[in-house]
């Protein structure tokens, strides 16, 4: 039982973080209906700047710093790229942004080499025990962040002028853009809080018990994908409960692999995305996605 | 001319009623015969000139365009994003070894004459694509994309783990094809003009047989009246549908065609590593895949043809040649090795084509040769009929 | 062939009604005509006729079929083509292509034999390109049959898509706003073009238009929406001196005579008005 809680509480954290991930990957998705493939190096980004910087400046200040890093390069990357393409076909989009990914990662992971990064965070290897019950301080922390995080988004998005704005050019962009919302203004900053969750999320994603930051971390933030897609591409709300049902299954999945053990090694590596294929059959716009209604 | 004046045209001589431009065009798509002869005696004469590292490096460019023009079926043709072509390579690559190998004390094999093998393996790519269907037809554009990723994770997982059927971690050893009259290996010796034609060379006109079937069939379907169905799916799903095109099933069948085709690249990348290995096939390899049509072209198959080709010889010219150039260095001395170089250039490449050269690099050699053409060519002023303007 | 018959056809979203209990009726080889205010629910209508939306209620009959219970692909295999409002043709493909794509219902080839080319897929090929020729002629495109259709005047493009509908060989034609956008003469085209094919080729028509001369021209009778409501039903006569429908037009003050009726352009508050019951 003990260990049922203790997977659970650590599928939530882990769910979480994925959340914040996919969240950023949703916010895309509405201002903009690219299919961000770069993603998970804005993550990169933002992790690899806080390691290399958190010796000299300290933690906080080299969090910050990669967050604002993932921020003006998500911006960036819209700005320069994004922004001047000009096809109608969104396929094409996602491999432009397939096409930064694969810079940005292959860069990264070149300048990380072999090492394994630690971001220097203040919680190191902490463990409260509650009843028998071990968490991690950084699964708190995770958890405690990420819910903060989110919840600020989701009030930003709905009482702001920029989430109006936001919400508005993801309705109908040529309606808002008549109404005098900056279309450009709105998919930047999308790309900019994308980016800034992400960096957020690389340090709860290479904190103890991950030893830190290496070149599988991409990996590792690949599992938002599924986790926005099942709880639907274009939906904050799936984007969370997908966070967190992604995060339960690897979770369970790797805490039981004992007993799955005929499904092989590292089935939890897997478990996430067959989940999401299971959904997807059943629901193909995901949880809470919404049936495009195509207007013609 | 007018409509009525048109419609008094016997209707046997339709080429009469087009206009002298679009003639001068057809002209244009048409690659001119000595060109093409020129090209094939070039492309068969390879194995005797070239050393064992070009050939290889220009099979493996084979095999890419291979799956590179079932890849350009449904994500160029169809805008049906797959990040899972690797998966149906490695289906393709395994599955052969799997059904020509015979079964030892540790790896199972069925033992297969090796033309069973290959086709074999080609119609297990399918199978394997048929069984994606569910989630391939009903999924659109980028949501098929990102579904498409658990294929590499579900096919990593089970290469490592089923270990009597692929060898786990270290791979297994690909046995020779086999024709009749032809084995596909450096013995039994053969040589031909004072030159031993091995095991590489013998592959080369095989791949060459397999590309040109393969680019032949791709071009029949892509203008013929499935790939119409296919390019209207891709640019107006909701008129494609009510214009009679079940939209699921297309997408469901284009997706097991592209996947025949990663199978058969897939046996045939085998074929010329002697060994399948377990890494290979991940995810990089899917997105090089995307790489190379939109380098080359989306949506035909001479487009996904050159960009196998610069995609792969890039990183092998780089390796060859990484003394002269500046920012590369060689591998491991901390430097960007060369295939990292290659990777951040075709990276580079993918974007500036989207951005820059909308038709990739297939879509500026027809222009380069439109404004040749034009300039030799006695210029014939189109015809137009006369047509009011609006006050 | 058959009638078309709309039998208390009711399409929801999320609350708001888009069509409330339509119905009319389509006798075979008639024009008949749905007109309304912007964002009454003439598009709606289409896009349920044509198995884009699915109907919330009611029944729509067309060939022995519950055309509700079809997806489009199937619709269109009975016989039932239709044209879009905003153009939805494949821009980058020649108008010969496009064409073609209409004959997709009537022919067969698959991937295996049209990559083998097959001589039953060349066959076929050939003889559905005559007739795709001639189509093109009639409708009056076949001069720009090898063009990309994306080259192409506005004008032009409004010809090709019927030509693309044609091209089905169907029973029922829907028109979606077929001369929205064009100046008189190409109207006048259009209007020549739609006559014949219901002559020659024994069509019946349901026709969106806003072009109120032109509605009185071509159709046999009108059926006026308003707020996805039916407000008036008869032939292009009485629907004139319907009270309900000037009202629905230009408000309660005014009597108009039929030539006011004419609504040229779209405002950018009726476009909104428009959108907003789409999306909603």
């Amino acid at each position: 039982m003990t260990t049922f809680i203790e997977l659970v509480v650590n599928g939530l954290s882990v769910g979480s973080v994925y959340a914040l991930i996919a969240l950023g990957f949703v916010i895309i998705f509405k201002a903009t209906e690219v299919v961000n493939f770069a993603h998970a190096s804005l993550l990169l980004v933002g992790g690899y700047v806080t390691a290399i910087l958190h010796d000299d400046i300290g933690f906080l200040p080299a969090l910050g710093a990669g967050i604002a890093t993932a921020a003006v390069v998500g911006a960036l990357v819209e700005f320069l790229v994004l922004r001047r393409a000009t096809v109608e076909n969104h396929a094409v989009l996602a491999i432009v942004t397939i096409g930064v990914d694969i810079m940005l990662t292959t860069e990264l992971t070149r300048r990380i080499g072999t090492e394994v990064l630690t971001l220097g965070d203040p919680w190191q290897n902490g463990i409260y025990t509650i009843g028998g019950v071990s968490i991690a301080h950084t699964r708190i922390a995770a958890l405690v962040t990420a819910a903060v995080l989110i919840s600020a988004f989701l009030l930003a998005f709905r009482y702001t002028s920029w989430g109006v704005a936001m919400r508005a050019a993801a309705e109908d962009s040529e309606t808002a853009a008549l109404m005098g919302i900056r279309l450009s203004r709105v998919s930047l900053g999308a790309w900019a809080v994308a980016g800034a969750l992400a960096a957020v999320a690389a340090l709860f994603l290479t904190v103890f018990p991950t030893p830190g930051l290496d070149r599988s971390t991409s990996f590792a933030a690949m599992k938002a994908f599924p986790a926005a897609i099942l709880g639907g591409l274009d939906s904050t709300t799936g984007a969370l409960a997908g966070g967190l049902i992604i995060g339960l299954t690897e979770s369970l999945v790797t805490g039981y692999q004992g007993d799955l053990a005929f499904m092989g090694r590292g089935i939890g590596e897997v478990a996430p995305f067959l989940v999401m294929l299971a959904v997807l059959l059943i629901r193909p716009a995901g949880l809470f996605g919404t049936r495009e209604l195509t207007r013609v | 001319m007018s409509d009525a004046a048109q419609a008094r045209q016997p209707s046997a001589k339709p080429a009469s009623s087009k206009p002298a431009s679009s003639n001068r065009s057809a002209a244009l798509r048409r690659p001119s015969v000595p060109l093409a002869v020129v090209g094939a005696a070039v492309l068969l004469a390879f194995p005797f000139y070239l050393d064992s590292f070009w050939l290889q490096t220009g099979l493996f460019a084979i095999s890419a365009a291979i799956g590179a023009i079932g890849l350009n079926l449904l994500t160029g043709a169809t805008g049906q994003l797959s990040m899972g072509h690797a998966f149906f390579l490695a289906v393709g690559a395994y599955g052969y070894v799997f059904l020509a190998a015979d079964s030892d004390t540790k790896l199972t094999g069925l033992g297969l004459p090796t033309p069973v093998a290959f086709a074999g393996a080609v119609v297990m790519a399918g199978i394997a694509g048929g069984l994606f269907s569910p989630i391939a037809g009903r999924l659109r554009g980028t949501y098929l994309g990102i579904a498409s990723l658990a294929l590499i994770f579900i096919g990593q997982h089970v290469l490592f783990n089923a270990e009597s059927v692929t060898g786990g971690f270290n791979g297994r050893n690909v046995p020779p094809l086999e024709l009749p009259g032809i084995v596909f290996d450096d013995s039994p010796e053969l040589v031909v003009f004072n030159v031993p034609l091995g095991a590489l060379e013998r592959l080369w006109f095989l791949g060459l047989v397999l590309l040109a079937l393969a680019a032949w069939l791709a071009r029949g379907v892509l203008r013929g009246r499935p790939g119409r169905a296919l390019n209207t799916i891709r640019d107006h799903e909701v008129a494609a549908s009510v214009m009679g095109v079940p939209v699921a099933r297309y997408r469901a069948g284009v997706f097991v065609l592209s996947s025949m085709y990663a199978g058969t690249a897939g046996a045939l990348l085998a074929l010329i590593f002697r060994r399948t290995v377990p890494e290979y096939f991940g995810m990089f390899l899917s997105l090089d895949y995307l790489a190379m049509i939109v380098i080359g072209g989306l949506g035909t198959a001479a487009g996904a043809v050159i960009g196998a080709i610069f995609v792969s010889l890039l990183p092998q010219l780089l390796t060859r040649y990484s003394d002269g150039l500046p920012l590369v260095a060689a591998p491991g001395s901390g430097g960007v090795s060369p295939a990292e170089a290659s990777r951040i250039l075709y990276g580079a490449a993918v974007v500036a084509v989207v951005l820059f050269l909308p038709g990739g690099l297939l879509g500026l050699w027809t222009r380069l040769r439109m404004v040749v053409t034009a300039r030799r060519a006695p210029r014939t002023l189109p015809r137009l009929e006369k047509e009011e303007q609006p006050a | 062939m058959s009638e078309l018959i709309v039998d208390g056809l009711t399409v929801r979203f999320a609350g708001l009604t888009a069509l409330d209990a339509v119905d009319f009726a389509v006798p075979e080889g008639s024009v008949h005509a749905v007109i309304g205010p912007n964002g009454a629910g003439k598009s709606t209508c289409f896009n349920v006729l044509s198995g884009v939306y699915r109907a919330t209620e009611g029944s729509v009959r067309f060939a022995g079929a519950e055309l509700t219970a079809l997806s489009p692909h199937k619709i269109a295999a009975l016989g039932v083509a239709r044209t879009f409002q905003n153009i939805a043709l494949s821009s980058r493909q020649s108008v010969e292509n496009n064409l073609m794509l209409g004959r997709h219902r009537l022919t067969r080839a698959g991937f295996a034999s049209a990559g083998l080319r097959l001589p039953r897929a060349r066959r076929e090929d050939a003889r559905h390109r005559g007739r795709v020729r001639e189509i093109a002629r009639f409708v009056g495109v076949s001069e720009y049959l090898d063009a990309p259709v994306g080259m192409l005047p506005y004008g032009v493009q409004k010809r090709v898509e019927l030509a693309r509908a044609l091209a089905m060989e169907p029973s029922l034609l829907l028109l979606d706003e077929p001369v929205a956008g064009m100046n008189g003469d190409e109207r006048r085209r259009m209007a020549e073009v739609i006559v014949a094919a219901r002559a020659d080729l024994g069509l019946s028509i349901l026709l969106v238009e806003h072009d109120m001369g032109m509605v009185m021209k071509l159709a046999d009778r009108v059926t006026v929406l308003d707020f996805g409501r039916r407000i008036a039903d008869g032939t292009p006569d009485e629907v004139q001196r319907d009270p309900a429908v000037i009202r629905a037009y230009l408000g309660a003050a005014h009597t108009v005579d039929a030539g006011e009726l004419a609504v040229t352009g779209e405002t950018a508050a009726d476009a909104a008005r428009q959108k907003a019951e789409e999306r909603a």
